[in-house]
């Protein structure tokens, strides 16, 4: 490795810092005129913006990401006949009598609320329930692998377990790190404030019935990253210096060409949007969103910042800056490997949680299996809480997504379905396990419902902020260690990935300009508010599912091949561990 | 520019098909094969790298690796008896570099012919060579 940083980067980053630093400090001056609180920073910014900003700002809205969220969010007309919420019985207010109302379908539902005996009321419109087109891909795709594999997120779990123990771990076989180190590293990317903030988010929006969908998108999602990450061992690149790449750039192009020549140019396409995707992704939920998440949570204990949030921004920036453009192997090697030990802090603090609370346990299960099939309350009804859930669960393990599947490459194995098989249990440890870990703390201490205004401003970290504050005032502050280092692990993690996508396409020279940029909209998540910048990382995020669930999809037989062969190794003892 | 022998050729490697026939030009203009120096530059690994995170790869292993690559490489196609060097960096420069350092004579590099955008982004590695070397360049166009 070179002994110290190339002095070009350094003076970059420098006048990248100060650029920022002039930037933001003259975008809080003129919040600090105003001196409203945290929700009119935004019209604040907007009313002093340039006319040149704003015609930027349209022209993006308009051309990129409009048309964008039109075929991501497609809805296939639900809104127009899903109704938003099942309504109970209505009571008159003039004569008090009890009855059920009519629901209609016109250019959008309606509902009738009139009452039979005294004729008072009123015909209500709403906007329907909207399923958008990306979750039922990713649900679609979660159950074909399910299927198709034979259930292989149940039937490996064993199995899996002893390979990331090492049992089968045999160091004269080509790549770069061992089963458990491979997914360490792709856990650094996926356990992020999705597991902390998103959870939060989906129980304010959904109602505890969104944690049950949670659980069942991450088991069928276990399918989904098994199946990618096989792919990705299968149409890996290794260098003649024993390094690898790989991922779903490499996999949908190399593994469409293998199928089929005619499909190659298809393959070559999808390679090239998955790639786009993902330095859009890496900058969205691998970054921005992290930074207003777990900024969201600190100013909970450092109220200071809510005055200057950008200096959170700007620190953060450097101590990426330092790793990625710096060059510093020590701070991210550390950062990651102390992330499992976190995971474990993180959850035993929630169990304690619930040892506290153990008398609401049960109630708490009641009111997520009931909220899962009757949700009261929630718009959307039911299909609105499994889509709160699947999205939100997505956005967490990202199984399907694809991303993972790029660290997973680097395994020591020259069985793919072997990595594949360690990759499932990521969805596991992310969503069953810690998510909703994080859920039930939320249910059992009732913060949504106590602060309704952090839920509709989706800050989802603060919520969690005071359910851990409800058992002691102490507890805030390991979850604010925890925020702090998921955000920065998974931002070096997530920076890792564009930077491989970005070199795919530009190469590598180009590198830098893409580490510059992902600087920049580290800062820029601190001053953002939260909603906006939840719908873009939603945005860029799970599109990447499109292009890789689809060439996965087309390259599931040659997956179910090598995986019969394996079981069949693996069930009749032909397949020894290495290490008895 | 005389054309007698030389006694040191550089010839850069990235172990494609074009850069392994620049080696049979400079073997017929070099009089000894031990005056082939062959050098292949390895990108920087990033610090993000699971493999540099775990601390399961570093220049000195990657260095070998494709040190015995080559040399395997090498061997099959008949070139026996000449120097290799592998290098990480910027390919152009690091090439200039080492020709500079074993005092060459000439280096003798392919090109891949890349045209179009990803000319444009990627560019061209001869071109580099060329810009930055001080000894002549002979670069083998497609």
């Amino acid at each position: 490795m070179r002994s110290r940083p190339r002095p070009i980067a350094v003076i970059l980053s420098l006048l990248l810092v100060g650029f920022l630093v002039a930037v933001t400090w003259r975008a809080t001056a003129q919040e600090d005129a105003k001196a409203g609180p945290a929700e009119a920073a935004e019209p604040a910014q907007k009313k002093e913006q340039p006319e040149w900003e704003k015609n930027v700002d349209k022209f993006f809205g308009d051309y990129l990401v409009s048309p964008f969220m039109k075929v991501l969010f497609f809805d296939f007309w639900t809104s127009r006949w899903l109704f938003p919420e099942v309504v109970p019985e209505v009571k008159c207010p003039k004569c008090g009598t009890k009855f059920n109302t009519i629901e209609t379908w016109g250019d959008s539902p309606s509902r009738v609320e009139m009452c039979p005996e005294c004729g008072e009321g009123k015909i209500v419109t709403t906007k329907g329930t909207k399923v958008p087109m990306i979750v039922f891909w990713l649900l679609i795709g979660a159950i074909f692998f399910t299927l198709r594999m034979g259930f292989i997120n149940f039937r490996a779990f064993r199995h899996a377990i002893r390979l990331i123990r090492g049992d089968y771990d045999n160091p004269e076989e080509t790549g770069e790190v061992s089963h458990f180190q491979a997914l360490a590293s792709a856990l650094s990317a996926t356990i992020g404030l999705g597991n902390i903030a998103g959870v939060a988010i989906a129980v304010g929006t959904g109602g505890p019935g969104a944690i049950f969908w949670m659980i069942v998108a991450g088991l069928l999602g276990m399918s989904s990253k098994f199946a990618e990450c096989s792919l990705s061992q299968m149409y890996r690149d290794v260098a003649p210096d024993g390094t690898i790449s790989g991922g779903p750039m490499h996999y949908l192009r190399e593994g469409l060409k293998d199928l089929s020549t005619k499909l190659g140019p298809l393959g070559s396409v999808l390679a090239v949007l998955f790639a786009l995707l993902c330095i859009g992704g890496s900058f969205g939920g691998g970054c921005t969103f992290q930074i207003v998440q777990s900024l969201g949570a600190v100013r909970e204990g450092a109220p200071w910042l809510d005055k200057y949030p950008w200096i959170y921004g700007v620190v953060m920036a450097v101590m990426v800056g330092i790793v990625i453009i710096g060059g510093i192997r020590r701070i991210a090697a550390t950062a990651e490997k102390i992330v499992p030990l976190m995971c474990i802090v993180y959850v035993a603090t929630t169990i304690y949680i619930l040892i506290v609370n153990y008398a609401q346990i049960g109630d708490a299960f009641r009111a997520i299996f009931a909220g899962a099939f009757t949700p009261v309350g929630i718009k959307g009804g039911i299909l609105g809480v499994m889509v709160v859930g699947i999205r939100r669960a997505s956005f967490s393990n990202e199984a399907g997504i694809g991303s993972a599947a790029i660290a997973h490459a680097a395994a020591k194995t020259e069985e793919p379905i072997r990595e594949g098989i360690v990759a499932s249990l990521g969805p596991f440890i992310d969503t069953v396990i810690i998510c909703t870990m994080t859920g039930l703390a939320i249910i059992i201490t009732g913060v949504a419902g106590s602060h309704p205004g952090l839920v509709t401003e989706n800050r989802g970290a603060a919520l969690t902020v005071e359910a851990f504050r409800t058992v002691n005032p102490w507890f805030p502050y390991i979850l604010y260690v925890a925020v702090v280092l998921f955000a920065y692990s998974t931002m070096i993690s997530w920076s890792y990935y564009g930077e491989r996508c970005w070199s795919h396409l530009f190469g590598r020279r180009t590198a830098i300009a893409y580490k510059l940029l992902f600087l920049v909209f580290i800062v820029l998540g601190s001053v953002v508010t939260a909603t906006k910048i939840l719908d873009f990382s939603d945005l860029m995020i799970l599109a990447m599912a499109f292009p890789n669930i689809l060439g996965v999809m087309m390259l599931s037989g040659k997956i179910k091949e090598k995986l019969d062969d394996y079981w069949g190794r693996y069930k009749s003892g032909e397949m020894q561990p290495y290490r008895k | 520019m005389n054309w007698l022998p030389r006694k040191t050729v550089v010839v850069p490697i990235d172990f494609s098909e074009d850069s392994f026939t620049a080696m049979d030009v400079a073997g017929e203009m070099v009089d000894e094969p031990s005056g082939l120096h062959v050098v292949h530059v390895l990108p920087v690994l990033e610090p993000q790298d699971p493999g540099v995170i775990w601390n399961q790869v570093d220049n000195e292993s990657r260095s070998r690796h494709a040190a015995d690559a080559m040399q395997k490489e090498l061997a099959a196609r008949g070139h026996e008896g000449v120097q290799v060097a592998i290098r990480f960096g910027n390919p152009g420069h690091e090439i200039a570099h080492y020709a500079e350092e074993v005092g060459a004579e000439l280096i003798v590099a392919s090109s891949h012919g890349r045209s179009g955008l990803s000319h444009l982004l990627i560019g061209s590695v001869a071109e580099r060579i060329v810009r930055w070397a001080k000894c002549p360049v002979l670069v083998l166009k497609k």
